[in-house]
């Protein structure tokens, strides 16, 4: 079922939790990709090749922003943080996805 | 804005970037893995792996990256770029004068070139609106005695058959003229007619918007079919596409309507109809009829001159083949475009072209003036921003910003003025200058010119000001105040001052020129010395008056009538007007008793009919022998009167008394008429510029009587066009039933108006744009002055103090002005010789190095420079020390 989900979805779904995840405050790739492993019981399975292309992706839609900071460990280790355009497209995502389930659920879910 | 501060500041080169961000993750996986008890030696393998291809995803971030980088240096500049607008559109709105007068100059620089290229692109770039239009090429037939001429049909269409090089050849007559179209109710009205042949909308590539065009079956079938203009068709036809197949009477015979030609196809002069002449089977003396314009499109790929060499060794086959006609002529080709627009246009628009671009070259010598003198008022403020750590590139390219916001906002207002001055152009342009075929028009083209202009010009006049304002070392700068650094930037705007002198100078010596030659070619010996002559063309259209006696009678009625009407001095009649001859060499003539010549060989003269009355009438002399009277009437001895030209072809014998045989120049083998010569009347000239005194025969009316006749009128006193009204009453008290068309009512002043129109419209507009060059130098010129004035307050001050006098003061200025206007007109006057000799073709009556105009162009700048150095001269010398002193 997953695998013929459209591929703009999954990029949307994921692009989202990223968002999702920036919302909270910045942080490195890593522990983004953490925070999406624990929240979601590991039950969404990030895909960590495809984590950073989408980070790229988005700072370079101008969704996130990304500065150079110091990670846990005391190294140089790149920021990301959620941008005003961001935030807008997190709400939108949000509200998106909101609909889809919603349909999703629906016809599933009915009698 | 942060992130481009993240980007100029944590410069990581994007292999790097990518590589650290892999590396921490991988590590901090590790870590976590060997936290949940994975054994150290595999995890590190287990966090690789989970990552699946690392140089696959290397390859995809490093992409990403790189093409987030590019926008964002756009990004970077675009904002820069945004905000050096809003500091140049702030920092301009601080000193609007300054940029009211610099956009003002360059509107008017830029608006003038962007209408001269409107001129040049319609006359010399655009092409022509035909098919295909590279491959049309006009073909002339050219003698001994005429250098561009007409061509004959048969000529015409051997050329076509036995030449390879033109898929097809067809021609026209020039001139247009007039069918009388009869009316349902019976009115009559004239219909403007050009004969052309049935092939010529092919070979133009021409489609009809209705019905069809000529074919080689009409011309077979010698068909009376005629195409009308959509013009005509929709005033006269109301655009109902039942006229075609219709047949019209015209002239008294039927002709068919074929077809309707788009509105805005034209060849040589507006026309209503088209009407076809056949060219097939003509009779072998057509050889000689020399009356069609030809026109051929090539073959692809043949070249003119290829054509040329084809059509030479035809017309050589032809020499031999009919050598009483055809020997001692050649054939000529000619680009079409090239044809229709005229060496003269050419010129012309040339001439503009290049007189324009120096006027735009002043204004932004003047412009570049303004911004260094602002540059210099300004380098405490850049040299604070070059301290602050703005690098002398940013700071460049933030001065030009400045220039090229200013010089669009002078190209937008300059587009405004171009577009102004187009909308009066066609008022001002005289008639028949412009080609039919060539339309002024405001384009895109236009505006796209003016942009460009205005961006060329942008960064010309920034580049140095932005140089000079920038090369300092910023201690220097701040120390000193800004107070004493006159000295490079000073001599740099003089040499620009100098250069703008030298141009309007050039400019203004080009118009003295134009301008005595306008005055010679108003002021020339018209021969006839009646002052004002009112006249007008009667066309007694046909069928009232059938036969020549009727006619004459006819013509006689209204002399009378006219000759009775109050104020009148004289009244007399003519087939064509002094200055008016509109296709010279009109018969060729032979001295009876001489030597024959051969048939291409022979000279040419203009052939007037004109009553008695004419002479007297336009008080034209006879200078021997006697005018036409009573005794020269139709049946009986045929006469002519000659004029000087004439004459002197009789080589100092007495011309009265001799005979000439005249022949048409059409139809050379027709039996000549022998025509008696019993007098010579005085010169008149054929066009007010013509290089060669033009010859010219006069035969009576009443022995070649024409179908429509120039009335001319000669009042007692006062202005002719007063008596237009009268004129035209007597006329229709002869014309009881209205039957007759008069128009083309205009004094041969009018004509004369006309006939020097060209020069009149090239003195006035290089006039026009020296004296706006003149102005834009003496701006400049009392810019530097006053600069200069008010960076030397203290130096004078302290001069005043020390005892100088107000004298010695004005002194000062005045040779600093000297010195620039001196060294401008030297430089001028130089370039003069040189572009005197480059319009020298336009001149008439004037040698391109006349020393009047000269001298009348250096005493002009002298008086001008003088009063423009007034004010800054009245400003130096109330200097007063002590405040000059204080202030300091």
């Amino acid at each position: 079922m997953l695998s013929k989900t459209p591929n703009a979805l999954l990029h949307g779904a994921l692009d989202a939790l990223i968002l999702k995840t920036l919302a909270r405050g910045p942080n490195h790739g890593y522990a983004i990709a953490r925070f999406i492993e624990e929240t979601t019981d590991e039950a969404v399975l990030v895909e960590e090749g495809s984590l950073y292309p989408a980070l790229y992706r988005l700072e370079r839609r101008g969704w996130v922003d990304a500065e150079w900071g110091t990670s846990e460990l005391g190294r140089r280790a790149k920021l990301y943080r959620l941008t005003d355009a961001g935030r807008q497209q997190l709400a939108a995502e949000t509200a998106t996805w909101r609909r889809f389930s919603a349909g999703v659920s629906k016809v599933l879910f009915s009698r | 804005m942060k992130r481009s501060l993240r980007s100029w500041l944590w410069r990581v080169p994007i292999d790097q970037e990518v590589d650290e961000e892999l590396a921490l993750h991988v590590e901090m996986r590790t870590r976590e893995l060997i936290a949940r008890g994975v054994d150290p030696a595999a995890a590190r393998e287990l966090a690789l792996s989970r990552l699946g291809d690392i140089a696959h995803l290397k390859r995809t971030m490093t992409d990403i990256g790189r093409k987030r980088d590019r926008e964002m240096r756009v990004t970077v500049w675009l904002d820069e770029l945004r905000d050096d607008i809003k500091f140049s559109l702030r920092q301009l709105r601080r000193s609007p004068a300054f940029m009211v007068v610099a956009t003002l100059t360059l509107a008017l620089g830029i608006g003038a070139n962007s209408a001269i290229f409107a001129l040049v692109d319609a006359t010399l770039l655009r092409p022509l609106p035909y098919g295909d239009p590279d491959r049309l090429v006009a073909i002339w037939e050219h003698s001994a005695t005429v250098a561009r001429g007409y061509v004959s049909p048969l000529n015409m269409m051997d050329w076509q058959s036995r030449g390879r090089s033109f898929e097809m050849i067809a021609g026209f007559t020039p001139a247009v003229g007039g069918m009388v179209m009869a009316g349902k109710d019976g009115n009559a009205e004239t219909v403007s007619r050009q004969w052309v042949s049935a092939g010529i909308f092919d070979v133009l590539g021409v489609r009809p918007i209705a019905g069809r065009t000529f074919t080689r079956d009409d011309d077979v079938r010698r068909a009376n079919v005629i195409v009308m203009s959509e013009p005509f068709w929709r005033t006269r036809f109301n655009s109902d596409p039942g006229v075609i197949g219709r047949e019209l009477r015209l002239d008294g015979s039927l002709w068919t309507v074929v077809g309707v030609l788009p509105g805005n196809f034209e060849l040589l002069g507006e026309t209503s109809i088209w009407a076809m002449r056949p060219i097939t089977n003509l009779p072998p003396r057509a050889r000689g009829a020399y009356v069609l314009q030809a026109v051929g499109r090539l073959k692809a790929g043949v070249s003119i001159e290829a054509a040329a060499a084809d059509l030479d060794a035809v017309g050589g086959v032809l020499a031999r083949e009919f050598p009483q006609t055809n020997k001692g002529r050649g054939i000529l080709l000619q680009p079409l475009h090239d044809s229709l627009v005229g060496r003269d246009l050419r010129r012309t628009s040339l001439l503009f072209l290049g007189v324009v671009g120096f006027v735009l070259l002043i204004c932004c010598a003047n412009v570049a003036n303004l911004l260094l003198a602002r540059a210099t008022v300004r380098r405490r403020e850049l040299a604070v921003r070059s301290a602050l750590g703005a690098g002398r590139r940013r700071i460049i390219r933030q001065l030009l910003t400045e220039s090229l916001v200013l010089s669009l906002i002078g190209g937008a207002l300059g587009a405004g003025v171009g577009a102004a001055i187009l909308n009066v152009a066609p008022s001002i342009i005289p008639h028949g200058l412009l080609p039919a075929t060539v339309a002024l028009t405001f384009d895109a083209r236009v505006v796209a010119f003016s942009a460009s202009a205005a961006v060329l010009v942008g960064v010309i006049f920034g580049l140095t000001p932005a140089w000079k304002a920038t090369d300092f070392s910023s201690a220097d700068v701040l120390v000193t105040e800004g107070r004493s650094i006159a000295g490079s930037g000073g001599k740099l705007r003089a040499l620009l001052v100098v250069a703008e002198v030298a141009t309007a100078v050039l400019l203004l010596f080009g118009a003295g020129l134009l301008l005595r030659t306008l005055v010679a070619v108003e002021t020339f010996d018209r021969g006839y010395r009646a002052e004002s002559v009112l006249s007008m063309l009667v066309d007694p259209l046909g069928s009232k008056y059938p036969t020549p006696e009727s006619l004459q009678q006819f013509y006689d009625q209204v002399e009378a009538e006219v000759s009775a009407v109050p104020g009148v001095a004289g009244v007399g009649w003519a087939d064509s007007l002094p200055l008016d001859f509109f296709d010279a060499g009109g018969i060729s003539y032979e001295i009876v008793g001489d030597p024959p010549v051969q048939e291409s060989q022979r000279p040419t003269s203009e052939y007037q009919v004109v009553s008695p009355s004419y002479f007297p009438t336009l008080d034209l002399p006879i200078l021997a022998g006697r005018a036409f009277d009573t005794r020269d009437t139709r049946g009986g001895l045929e006469v002519c009167i000659i004029n000087e030209a004439f004459a002197r072809s009789f080589q100092g014998r007495s011309p009265i008394g001799k005979q000439v045989a005249l022949r048409p120049t059409s139809s050379p083998q027709a039996k000549p008429v022998i025509r008696e010569i019993v007098g010579v009347a005085r010169q008149v000239k054929g066009r007010p510029d013509e290089v060669k005194d033009f010859v010219q025969v006069y035969v009576p009316m009443a022995q070649d009587l024409a179908d429509d006749m120039f009335l001319v009128v000669r009042p007692k006193a006062g202005r002719a066009e007063a008596l237009t009204g009268s004129v035209r009453a007597a006329i229709s008290r002869v014309d009881t039933e209205q039957l007759v068309s008069v128009r083309n009512v205009m004094t041969l002043e009018d004509i004369a108006w006309a006939a020097t129109g060209r020069h009149r419209f090239r003195a006035v507009m290089v006039i026009s744009f020296a004296a706006l060059a003149l102005v834009l130098a003496m701006v400049g010129l009392v810019g530097i002055l006053a600069y200069s004035v008010q960076q030397h307050v203290r130096d004078i001050g302290v001069r005043r103090a020390l005892g100088a006098t107000t004298g010695d003061v004005l002194r000062l200025i005045i040779a600093n002005a000297a010195r620039v206007v001196g060294a401008g007109v030297a430089i001028g006057l130089a370039l003069s010789a040189v572009g005197g000799r480059l319009i020298q073709t336009m001149l008439f009556g004037v040698r391109p190095l006349d020393l009047l105009t000269c001298a009348a162009v250096t005493l002009l700048l002298a008086i001008i420079a003088a009063l423009s150095i007034l004010g800054p001269a009245w400003r130096a010398a109330r200097i007063d020390p002590a405040i000059a002193l204080r202030n300091s």
